[in-house]
């Protein structure tokens, strides 16, 4: 059969188009712009940006602020993604008992903070995590436990934003690990227990296998979603104190934006893409090989 | 269908064409452009067949539309233009220099407060026109500081510095001064540097922040901190100020509304007066410039504009409006001003008020001078070593 190049480009075209004017073009134009020195003084004048070859990475590596980023970002990455799993696979669990009761409200609960506007979160959190009158440190007061100042101390702005970004994500993997739940037949259930299964047991040898497609799925996300880590931080501590919590998009912002360096804000870009890429082609691989 | 809202667009156009051969396009922000159209109202009374065409932007997202507007070259007449954003934006080459306006115009350097003046000259050009000034001055609470033994406010470095020693020592939880240190603070740092003498280049072009003076703020500033005289870390500003656990700090005009509105029991109870004496009291002056794009066909008009809103009658009205400081100096002896205590002390504040280098840079020099001065606050370097590695930073940035 001859194929119809006409009526397929009539109805794919206007999609192909979109997508290649906001966002092809301009992943690659990125791209080259992060081997010029675009900056302030070429924004309405192009032809003033300089191709510079490599230097926005030779320079960007010797970037002690981008080291920080960096480091700061794969603690994020590393501190939340455990957490969230736990957390959003325990709630899952418990939601898909029987028993349990209001299911619906602790659906609805558990996802509002993921659909809520960050910027309001961030200002209700600033109140929560307030030395003197926050919610948190009253709290910890009834067990004698002096709090610390959360966003004013270098050591604990960290994880008081992973904080935000768990309970904000949790919502959202419970959804999708009690998906996975759902899809698990009662059937192995029922022939487990007949063979004297204990709970615990029920959960290691049947529900963690069975999620599996669920877990990879769930944890590949997160590893894109935290390692672009912005808007916590932004809102909470615009990357303070002494830039604990500056991370790798939030100084992109700040290079590209603020100084309107879009060259190297780009390189940062570029190098961001490259982790990425990676790191998800590693998770995909070590779910392989399993 | 089509054919129908084609007709009607162009029946909508030649209505709009017949009665304002003119538009003037405008872009304001926040609270003034929600209340520009009352001037404007009057400006088309006095040049008929002109319409003003007036886009509100909110604050949030004017910095984000102006430079989409640059970059596509979609650009109204004339733009409300905050001080610090008018050498990054200028240095994209879209300001109309405005020097030949003037020759032939009421409007020139003298009328404006200095450090006003200041934030519309780019590289010896003119490219803006001051509308309205931003001081910042000493808030503080009357009788909080009574009860340490201060029946004024603070004069000196030395003054300050011993009334928060006292203010501090009430108790726990308690402080004395505001600092707002978080993020990019470099703005509320630079008057202590000024006050002390200091300054960030020299006539030259010079990084001069290892001087003794600047070296100076820095301790000074910091020692706020080390000693727990400032807050660390969020808070609320109003709370804080209210209940006295933080009874001085500094900001601009727009606190002395916003102080009734949130805390209203605080009410007489508090007062402001002049930054306080080191060599000098400067103070940071910000607010907003006019300024023509050079895209504009109606710079003439937007010129005729700019005017209107100069003139001291209208520059008065609209502090009746809004109260946001006139940048004219000779609308400060009207009575409405000159009769209203606070007011006195911000007009007076402004005579020794400066802006930061308009330099397209400065963003950047900002957030590298918050991230050395909170080294020093954080006792990770001396303050002599934070400057050190700060003149590294700048002569970095500027090279």
């Amino acid at each position: 059969m001859k194929t119809n190049w006409v009526w397929i480009l009539t109805f794919v075209g206007p999609a192909l188009i979109l997508l290649m004017v906001f966002l092809i073009i301009p992943i690659f134009a990125s791209f080259y712009l992060s081997f010029t020195d675009f900056n302030v003084f070429a924004m309405t004048d192009w032809n003033r940006a300089k191709f510079v070859g490599l230097q926005n990475f030779a320079e960007l590596f010797k970037d002690e602020l981008f080291w920080r980023a960096l480091v700061n970002t794969l603690y994020c990455l590393v501190v939340a993604m455990p957490v969230t799993v736990a957390l959003s696979l325990t709630s899952a669990v418990l939601l898909n008992r029987e028993q349990t009761k209001f299911k619906n409200f602790f659906k609805v609960s558990f996802f509002l903070p993921f659909v809520t506007n960050t910027v309001a979160i961030a200002v209700v959190w600033s109140w929560l995590l307030n030395p003197s009158y926050g919610l948190l440190n009253w709290f910890l007061s009834f067990f004698g436990v002096k709090g610390p100042n959360w966003l004013g101390d270098p050591k604990w702005a960290m994880p008081s934003v992973i904080m935000l970004v768990v309970w904000k994500a949790v919502g959202y993997n419970t959804i999708l690990f009690l998906a996975g739940l759902q899809n698990i037949p009662d059937f192995l259930y029922e022939a487990a227990e007949l063979d004297g299964a204990s709970p615990w047991q029920r959960f290691w040898y049947i529900t963690l296998p069975m999620l599996k497609p669920t877990t990879v799925f769930v944890t590949t996300m997160m590893i894109i979603g935290y390692l672009q880590l912005f808007e916590e931080p932004y809102m909470l501590t615009q990357g303070g104190p002494l830039n604990s919590t500056l991370s790798i998009v939030l100084y992109l912002y700040r290079q590209g934006f603020r100084f309107f360096k879009l060259g190297y804000a780009s390189s940062i870009a570029v190098v961001l893409f490259s982790m990425i890429a990676a790191l998800t082609l590693l998770r995909l691989k070590l779910a392989g090989q399993e | 269908m089509r054919r129908g809202s084609l007709i009607l667009l162009l029946v909508f156009v030649l209505v709009t064409f017949s009665f304002a051969e003119r538009t003037l396009q405008i872009w304001a922000m926040g609270e003034e452009a929600k209340n520009l159209d009352v001037m404007a109202e009057r400006f088309m009374k006095e040049n008929p067949g002109v319409k003003v065409e007036i886009q509100a932007i909110p604050w949030s997202a004017a910095y984000d539309k102006i430079l989409t507007g640059i970059a596509g070259m979609q650009l109204p007449d004339l733009a409300q233009m905050g001080t610090t954003w008018m050498a990054p934006f200028g240095a994209m080459g879209v300001f109309e220099e405005l020097s030949p306006y003037m020759r032939d115009s009421f409007i020139s350097k003298d009328i404006f407060f200095e450090g006003s003046w200041q934030t519309v000259e780019l590289n010896g050009g003119v490219y803006g026109i001051p509308w309205y000034v931003d001081v910042r001055v000493m808030f503080y609470r009357t009788n909080v500081l009574k009860e340490v033994g201060y029946d004024h406010a603070p004069q000196t470095w030395e003054e300050l510095y011993d009334a928060a020693k006292k203010l501090a020592a009430r108790g726990e939880n308690m402080y004395a001064v505001s600092l707002l240190y978080t993020g990019v603070f470099g703005n509320e740092f630079i008057p202590f540097v000024w006050q002390a003498g200091g300054r960030i280049f020299d006539e030259r072009g010079e990084v001069r922040v290892t001087d003794p003076e600047f070296v100076e703020a820095i301790e000074y500033y910091a020692r706020f901190f080390w000693e727990e005289l400032a807050p660390i870390g969020g808070g609320n500003l109003f709370q804080d100020f209210a209940s006295g656990a933080v009874p001085i700090f500094f900001s601009g005009p727009w606190m002395v509304s916003m102080i009734d509105q949130q805390t209203p029991e605080v009410k007489g109870k508090w007062s402001v007066a002049l930054m306080p004496k080191k060599k000098t009291r400067s103070s940071f002056v910000g607010g907003c410039n006019w300024v023509i794009f050079n895209t504009s066909k109606n710079k003439d008009l937007a010129w005729r504009f700019i005017e209107f809103m100069t003139k001291p009658e209208n520059q008065l009205e609209w502090y009746k409006i809004v109260a946001s400081l006139p940048a004219v100096k000779s609308v400060w002896e009207y009575p409405e001003l000159a009769n209203n205590p606070i007011m006195k002390v911000f007009g007076e504040q402004l005579r020794d008020a400066k802006s930061p280098p308009n330099i397209p840079q400065w963003e950047e020099i900002a957030n590298a001078i918050s991230r050395r001065v909170e080294e020093a606050i954080y006792k990770k370097r001396t303050p002599q070593k934070a400057a050190e590695a700060l003149k590294k930073d700048i002569e970095k940035i500027v090279r």
